[in-house]
């Protein structure tokens, strides 16, 4: 496996500054930070779903601002809040959500292509699908799954891939193989990355940098190496 | 009289599947946006959708005899064009898609509330417009149960008499359906040629409800 | 989608008015009990005079409501004069007419066959249940209501009296045993097989029972539906109406 990377020169930059709360919970990031894949880390129930949901457009922050890569998704103050269809991000939320009446082959072309240099055979062929292409989504396996919503995410050709809890279903075997996946698709594809867990070792094998949550609060942030257990 | 047996039976099957495809659209947007919306007068909307459910079927005739009537609102907006809907196949279709909507909006409706938001939510993520959220995930997901509507709706369309005999008469060759036979045929003492549509009625209905319960109970 | 309900709403109709108004056709609304009969008198009408006579049947109430509406009907044939009164204002004037009458009958089932002399053998406690039109509605059911009371046996039988939806329901009632006697028109006996005639009230002394008809404002074909209301009175109609066992009141 490739060491992480460390240098955050060219990393792409993501502004997570808001405040968002449910009943009793508040979640309120105040990031700005450069990294090309950014690893939330944290028990259950310390906010790290509702930040990738918020990023995603699934929730609305009561107030404050959200940009990545220099794009500005929300805004409380200039009223901005893009749509979720053209917020260009791909969201592998943690049941994976595959389209149950859809084939593997419609799952991941559901989204039309957005960027050119994306090549939908060598992305299949990338992530091992090619045979498992006109199969049903209920006959896969837990890891081949993975790979139909990882391969359904990046076809539009995202700006950034949101990973919630993407080993948890997942066995051991499998692991080594997916996080080795998406360290390809952050460096050979170049899409960066925002990866809920709660393991520090998957945190230290995809991220060059780490944020650490406790209910709703961000108590650390830094790179994984300083800031994990 | 076998040719007009079978005239009855075929018109019948006819003017039914036509009032489920007329069903179709309204009940369809109509269970779609139960499901999925809160709105003022929601409570309004969700009676008036069920009324002919539970309305006496002559009551819901006598009110559509009203409207579509010649001094009613539809009617005289239809008038000067020469159309006329009471005593014609149109108003058969009519009342048994009126009758056939409560069961269709019913069944759909539950449909799409088991269709989980977040698979709408998910291909939102994907770019989709709402247009093809709808047609592409929702649709297709609440498929079994829209079926399942359609067809109670149909069964529903096959076996109307109430709001038919009042709306839509009882024509023979024009708007005599299998319902309306049976008690035309029952009041003037021709029970042999009832007892012959009352056996199609049941064999049309039992089939169509069969068919219909497999699809709302296998999940 | 209101749009595509109403656009298949109107070709659909157009389809349906184009198809009717095209020949010369006279439509009747007759009574239930006349449906048979005037099948039969409609299909004479056309193969002697050409012209389409379609006949709209139900229970005469139905068919009062459908003419009030403003349905097209160009003869309203009831059966009774209270219907026929609640048309009146869609009556043409100087139309209407006593077209048929009838008669009551009292009705037993045939393995159980039994006459009577009189009404009056309706008191034999041996007879539990008598089934008749509902004398609040059906039309049968206020002439046997208002024989009875006559009679002056009404008040001793009106316990074991079961008010049906219909003559024919009461008929039915009889063959199938859930009732000793029925009350009746005797033409509803004349294609009965399972309930046979016990008594048949004489015209002179039962009630007037009088099948009403009319022309009506709100028709098409006026012309042709006076020619045919006319026809029905004259020999060929009246001899098919006997047949199915209607006193023809033709002309006075």
């Amino acid at each position: 496996m490739r060491e992480p990377v460390r240098d955050t020169r060219e990393s792409p930059r993501f502004e997570l500054r808001f405040s968002l709360t449910q009943g009793t919970f508040t979640v309120a990031p105040d990031l700005d930070i450069s990294a090309r894949a950014v690893a939330l880390f944290g028990p259950s129930g310390s906010g790290k779903t509702s930040i990738l949901e918020a990023v995603a457009g699934l929730r609305t922050p009561q107030e404050g601002r959200i940009a990545v890569r220099e794009r500005v998704l929300f805004d409380s103050e200039t009223h901005t809040n893009v749509a979720v269809r053209e917020r260009h991000l791909g969201y592998v939320p943690q049941d994976l959500l595959l389209f149950p009446h859809l084939d593997v082959r419609q799952n991941i072309t559901y989204a039309p292509p957005r960027r050119s240099d994306l090549d939908v055979p060598n992305l299949t062929h990338l992530l091992g699908l090619t045979p498992l292409m006109d199969r049903k989504v209920s006959g896969l396996s837990g890891g081949e799954r993975q790979r139909v919503a990882l391969a359904r995410a990046l076809h539009s050709g995202p700006d950034v891939l949101l990973l919630d809890e993407p080993l948890a279903a997942v066995d051991l075997a499998r692991r080594r193989l997916i996080l080795e996946t998406l360290v390809t698709i952050r460096d050979d594809l170049g899409v960066p990355l925002i990866y809920v867990t709660h393991s520090p070792d998957e945190a230290r094998a995809v991220a060059d940098y780490a944020i650490v949550l406790e209910e709703g609060r961000v108590v650390a942030a830094g790179p994984p190496v300083d800031v994990l257990p | 009289m076998e040719r007009e047996i079978l005239d009855i039976a075929i018109f019948t099957t006819i003017a039914a599947l036509a009032a489920t495809i007329v069903m179709l659209p309204p009940g369809i947007a109509l269970a779609w946006v139960l499901a999925r919306h809160r709105f003022r007068g929601k409570a309004v909307v969700e009676t008036l959708a069920s009324l002919p459910l539970v309305m006496p079927p002559v009551a819901t005739g006598l009110l559509l005899l009203w409207l579509v009537g010649r001094r009613g609102p539809v009617g005289r907006m239809l008038e000067p064009f020469g159309l006329e809907i009471v005593f014609t196949p149109v108003a058969v279709v009519l009342a048994m898609a009126i009758m056939g909507l409560p069961l269709l909006v019913r069944t759909a409706r539950a449909g799409f509330e088991q269709v989980t938001r977040r698979y709408e939510q998910m291909a939102e993520t994907l770019g989709a417009r709402p247009w093809r959220v709808f047609t592409t995930i929702t649709l297709p997901l609440a498929s079994r149960n829209i079926l399942a509507g359609a067809l109670l709706g149909f069964t529903r369309a096959l076996g109307e008499f109430g709001a038919t005999i009042v709306v839509a008469g009882s024509i023979p060759g024009r708007t005599r359906t299998l319902a309306v036979g049976i008690y035309t045929y029952t009041e003037t003492g021709q029970d042999a040629r009832a007892a012959v549509l009352l056996v199609i009625s049941v064999a049309l209905a039992f089939g169509a409800a069969l068919v219909a319960n497999r699809l709302a109970h296998v999940d | 989608m209101t749009r595509h309900w109403a656009a298949v709403l109107v070709f659909v109709a157009a389809a349906g008015a184009c198809a009717s108004a095209q020949r010369q056709e006279v439509l009747v609304s007759a009574a239930a009990s006349l449906a048979d009969v005037m099948t039969q008198v409609a299909r004479a009408y056309e193969s002697r005079s050409g012209v389409r006579v379609t006949v709209n049947t139900g229970a005469s109430n139905t068919l009062a409501r459908q003419i009030i509406a403003g349905a097209s009907v160009d003869v309203f044939i009831s059966a009774d004069e209270t219907q026929m009164d609640s048309v009146r204002g869609e009556i043409v004037p100087g139309t209407r007419v006593d077209l048929l009458s009838n008669q009551l009958a009292i009705a037993v089932a045939a393995d159980r066959p039994r006459t009577m002399r009189t009404a009056r053998d309706l008191t034999d406690p041996a007879i539990k249940r008598i089934a008749m039109g509902d004398p609040a509605a059906v039309p049968a059911g206020v002439y046997a209501k208002a024989y009875l009371e006559k009679l002056g046996i009404w008040s001793q039988i009106s316990a074991r009296v079961v008010p049906s939806a219909s003559v024919r329901v009461a008929l039915a009632a009889v063959e199938n045993g859930a009732a000793d006697v029925a009350i009746v028109y005797k033409t509803d006996l004349a294609s009965a097989r399972r309930a046979t005639l016990a008594l048949a009230i004489p015209v002179s002394e039962g009630p007037r029972i009088v099948y009403p008809a009319a022309i009506l404002r709100g028709g098409r074909h006026r012309d042709a539906a006076m020619r045919f209301l006319s026809w029905l009175r004259d020999a060929e109609a009246s001899a098919l109406f006997q047949a199915a066992g209607f006193i023809p009141l033709g002309r006075k």
